[in-house]
């Protein structure tokens, strides 16, 4: 890559502090996130009651609210703009400034929805689906969140347009152009959840207003909540498509594959969020279809990822002296950290693929919809997959960015949590799909149901699943326990960031991948077709609107 | 002469180093389980609904 000329070696010093301090909040939300994950799976189990009458939706509120919206975000904020100052170059001045008041907006919007949480004004759950009314506290809180995340990602796209301002005629360095596809697809994502809470959650929990059409909101929130899981996964693909192969001593499959993918990633996260609304009344079913379809569309992208990567592995393997159909599989770095905790998250990756395929066919899921399996399926997702490539990303991230080392030691204890997190996550979450085909639902709390045959038979599976959610919970302490090190306490030195090259120099990326005005050209034709006949449907067709309840 | 011939067999064990029959063997499991998973579902789909 003709870009690793311009990077600089090492992130600058006071763009780490800006990482760093994502890095601190994402960590703590994963461990308060990760105690409310134990008590969940402690309660279902059936075995143990929530002390001080604390209600169960209080603690599943927290736990999604930090862990899928918290957690991720900081985190990946964090890492994309390391990731552009190691590639792209040290921010500016204003890029940097851009990071701190990012950072700072997010950390105040977090605090405030933080507080309205536990003092038990907002136990709506993350999704906050209208009409479930929350305190207005915490709806100004998420908007700083996302308020903050778009100057963060402004520090981003500043970065790369200097670049390409200095570097014309040249595709820019792949991390960075990735790093910026997910900002962008972000930024016209989160144009849906800011327009229901702006326009409709926010006046109506400050009582401005009485009523709040449900569909729409839930549908403005889709619009959005679909992208953001794509928004969790690219920073991972990231790492596997770029950072892994370094790692290994391999090259990048392609570059321009790589970028083909980021590109499909852009224009068919959004116009599908009707996958998620398939089992709901008032939109009208050829247009779920036409939606399904364009979700489909996004197994194209996902099965490049995996040809590549097997290709980077088997490449390796072979250059390595592997010899037969697999020999490759034995040679890659077991003992390394690096390589394999993130590479659990790929395998993992595999059934929660195949899972997402069934979820959103269509009619097939009234068989899963709202049950246990959803659950099993997105710990597969981003608490597996996403989340093991960003701790696997953390174990040099980390002491790189403090100037500290990761020891030998320490190398070791990250392969055992990454096994941890395997053993628990195999226990959870397979119990979690199968008890989802029992018709064991999601979002509720231990019952008998007047000790139906059919509810009493779910118990071993909540038993299980408590099982391998106290071992998730051990992974969750093994690993603040190595972060804790490698910021403070590690010995100083150099540790690496690893950014890989493709295998094929001369392959120079076609620069119509940075059009930016045809890909979001087309992002917007997409959005407008799926979303412009139904929207005016359900506004035409809409009830008098909800008053706002609260169930707690 | 048993040399060469020593040598002619060897050649055909040598495989190309770029070969990439793993990867397609791989992503044929990953085709072929997703298609299991699905149809698995499927099944009880049909069953119930
Ligand atoms: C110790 C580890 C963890 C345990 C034991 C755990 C357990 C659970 C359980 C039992 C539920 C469902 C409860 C219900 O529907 O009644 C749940 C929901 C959820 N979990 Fe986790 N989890 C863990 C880690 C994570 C991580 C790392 C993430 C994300 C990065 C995550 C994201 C979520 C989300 C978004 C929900 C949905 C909440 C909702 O339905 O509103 N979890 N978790
Ligand atoms: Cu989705």
């Amino acid at each position: 890559m003709i870009n690793s000329v311009s990077a600089k070696v090492k992130v600058d010093p006071k763009d780490a502090k800006v990482s760093m301090a994502h890095f601190y909040v994402a960590f703590i939300a994963l461990a308060l996130g990760g105690l409310m994950g134990l008590l969940q799976v402690l309660v279902r189990s059936g075995k143990f009651e929530l002390p001080l009458g604390i209600g169960y939706y209080e603690i599943l509120t927290t736990h999604g609210v930090l862990m899928g919206l918290i957690l991720t975000t900081f985190f990946i904020m964090g890492f994309q703009y390391a990731a552009v100052s190691k590639t792209a170059g040290t921010h500016s001045n204003a890029a940097r400034r851009a990071g701190w008041i990012g950072f700072w907006l997010m950390t105040i919007g977090t605090l405030m929805a933080a507080a309205m949480i536990l003092t038990n004004k907002a136990s709506v759950l993350y999704t906050f689906y209208a009409p479930l009314q929350a305190h207005w506290i915490f709806y100004l809180g998420l908007t700083l969140v996302v308020v903050g995340s778009w100057v963060d990602g402004a520090a981003q796209i500043m970065t790369y347009a200097k670049w390409r301002k200095n570097n014309p005629g040249k595709p820019s360095p792949l991390l960075t152009f990735m790093a910026v596809i997910n900002t962008v697809m972000w930024i016209v994502a989160t144009l849906g959840v800011a327009s229901t809470v702006l326009f409709q959650l926010l006046p109506w929990s400050l009582g401005l207003v009485d009523r709040v059409d449900v569909l729409v909101s839930r549908t403005l929130f889709w619009y959005f909540g679909h992208p953001l899981v794509y928004f969790w996964l690219l920073p991972a693909y990231m790492a596997w498509y770029v950072v892994i192969p370094k790692v290994i001593g391999g090259k990048i499959f392609s570059d321009s594959l790589a970028r083909l993918t980021f590109i499909l990633f852009l224009l068919f996260s959004v116009p599908v969020g009707f996958h998620h609304q398939l089992m709901e009344p008032g939109i009208d079913p050829a247009w779920k279809f036409i939606q399904v379809i364009l979700t489909f569309m996004v197994v194209i992208p996902s099965l490049m990822t995996a040809f590549s990567l097997f290709a980077t592995f088997e490449r390796y393997g072979r250059s390595k002296g592997a010899k037969g159909l697999f020999g490759w599989f034995k040679v890659l770095p077991w003992n390394d950290a690096r390589f394999t905790v993130p590479f659990i998250g790929m395998v993992a990756f595999i059934p929660a693929g195949a899972g997402g395929i069934v979820n959103a066919s269509n009619q097939m899921d009234q068989v899963v919809h709202n049950t246990i399996w959803v659950t099993g399926h997105f710990h597969l997702t981003v608490a597996t997959a996403v989340l093991l490539t960003f701790l696997g990303v953390s174990y040099w991230l980390v002491p790189h960015l403090t100037g500290r080392k990761l020891t030998k030691s320490m190398n070791k204890l990250a392969i055992i949590q990454g096994w941890v997190w395997f053993i628990g996550m195999t226990f959870m979450s397979v119990a979690m799909h199968l008890e989802g085909l029992l018709g064991g639902p999601r979002r509720s709390s231990f019952s008998t149901y007047g000790n139906s045959q059919q509810a009493l038979d779910w118990i071993p599976y909540q038993i299980a699943q408590a099982v391998g959610g106290s071992i998730l919970f051990i992974g969750i302490i093994l690993f603040l326990i190595i972060f804790i090190n490698l910021a403070f306490f590690a010995p100083k030195g150099e540790e690496e960031f690893p950014v890989g090259e493709a295998e094929n120099l001369e392959e120079k990326a076609p620069l119509v991948f940075e059009n930016w005005k045809l890909w979001l050209g087309i992002t917007a034709v997409l959005i407008l077709f799926a979303y412009t006949v139904p929207f005016i449907d359900i506004i035409q067709n809409a009830p008098i609107g909800s008053k706002g309840f609260k169930t707690w | 002469m048993a040399k060469a011939e020593l040598k002619t067999e060897q050649k055909t064990e040598i495989e190309d180093s770029s070969s990439l029959k793993g990867t397609l063997a791989s992503v044929f499991f990953l085709g072929l389980f997703i298609v299991i998973t699905w149809v698995s579902v499927y099944m009880l789909f049909v069953e119930r609904f």
